[in-house]
């Protein structure tokens, strides 16, 4: 890793952003292809193969990759799809369970050895896929509602006295039309982007306290580097496993509101 | 909707809801009318309207969270 050639001073330094999440090309002059690249790539062709594996030729009772798979679909279905889309759940199951397989494999890539980089730590990748749920959102919007009734349902929410809404549909509007795919796209990026950095430093701690420059005193701090390095991992698989479900949960949401307006 | 009509998913639908657009609720009122009182800061050179245009965007995004989601 780059973080280690910097390190020709006597002093512990911990690793900066800018080591972490900078890379250069794969192959020289395509700028564009580096290793998030790759691990974006490589996450969508993991997905593809693993829905064709389980879902082509479905078996009634499942075996092997299908199993696996199923219950990951009725995860996916119940705690995702159901309570936000209701009896619209079914028809929305393949992008949201698309949507959640892709985030987790984006996000478990930080902590498989040698990928070792969560892809949504850089914040194109999920401004992508939030900006994709929010222009679904918004047509499903209008072609449900009408362009005015959803804009009327939306910040016009029933049951408010007349004169409020002069001061309440600014603070409606800027809620669900920017902050809503602002934040579902930021949350997913800043838990990466902190769960990476952290793993790195903990990681490096270890390193340099116990294979570079090992002394009596700096070794406990050392094994408290590499300790911790485990717990966290442990901890970001979790994060991970959750910021997938949120985003599909999110996605999931305001496709839901986009259909039925709010009562 | 009326509560025949209500389906069980319904309730941890609205819980869900709340709980996320609560803080971005909060966020819009201050960032609008903080702002708006920002530029009349600006435009008036006062320094008065930014702090009451926050306090304002606050307890009015409070007052429709209340509304729609307290009852």
């Amino acid at each position: 890793m780059s973080a280690l050639t910097v390190l020709a001073d006597d002093q512990f330094k911990a690793p900066s952003p800018d080591e972490l999440f900078t890379f250069t090309p794969i192959i020289p002059g395509v700028d564009w292809f580096t290793k998030p690249v790759l691990l974006a790539l490589l996450s969508s062709v993991v997905v593809i193969g693993f829905c064709w594996a389980a879902f082509a030729n479905p078996k009634v009772v499942p075996r092997g990759v299908q199993n696996v798979a199923e219950y990951g679909y009725m995860f996916v279905r119940d705690q995702v799809a159901r309570p936000f889309l209701g009896k619209d759940a079914d028809r929305w199951m393949g992008l949201l369970l698309t949507l959640f397989f892709l985030v987790f494999l984006w996000n478990i890539m930080g902590v498989i050895p040698i990928l070792q980089f969560p892809v949504a730590s850089h914040i194109a990748f999920p401004a992508v896929l939030a900006i994709s749920i929010y222009v679904l959102k918004v047509y499903l919007g209008v072609k449900h509602q009408g362009a005015v009734g959803y804009f009327k349902n939306m910040m016009f929410p029933p049951g408010l006295p007349k004169p409020i809404y002069i001061l309440l549909s600014p603070i409606e509007f800027l809620s669900n039309m920017i902050i809503a795919p602002f934040t579902h796209a930021v949350r997913l990026f800043a838990n990466m982007f902190a769960g990476h950095m952290l793993l790195a430093f903990f990681s490096m701690v270890g390193f340099w306290f116990l294979f570079e420059k090992l002394t009596p005193l700096g070794a406990t701090v050392g094994v408290i580097g590499v300790v911790m390095t485990i717990i966290f991992t442990a901890f970001e698989i979790f994060i991970q496993f959750l910021q997938a479900f949120l985003f599909a949960m999110l996605a999931s949401m305001y496709i839901g509101g986009a259909l039925h307006a709010e009562h | 909707m009326s509560e025949q009509e209500r389906r069980p998913e319904d309730d941890g639908q609205d819980f869900a809801n709340a709980a996320w657009s609560i803080p971005s609720y909060l966020l819009a009122g201050m960032a609008i009318y903080g702002g708006g009182g920002w530029l009349l800061d600006r435009w008036l050179d006062t320094s008065a309207f930014f702090p009451i245009g926050v306090v304002l965007g606050i307890v009015l995004s409070v007052y429709l969270v209340y509304r729609k989601y307290g009852r």
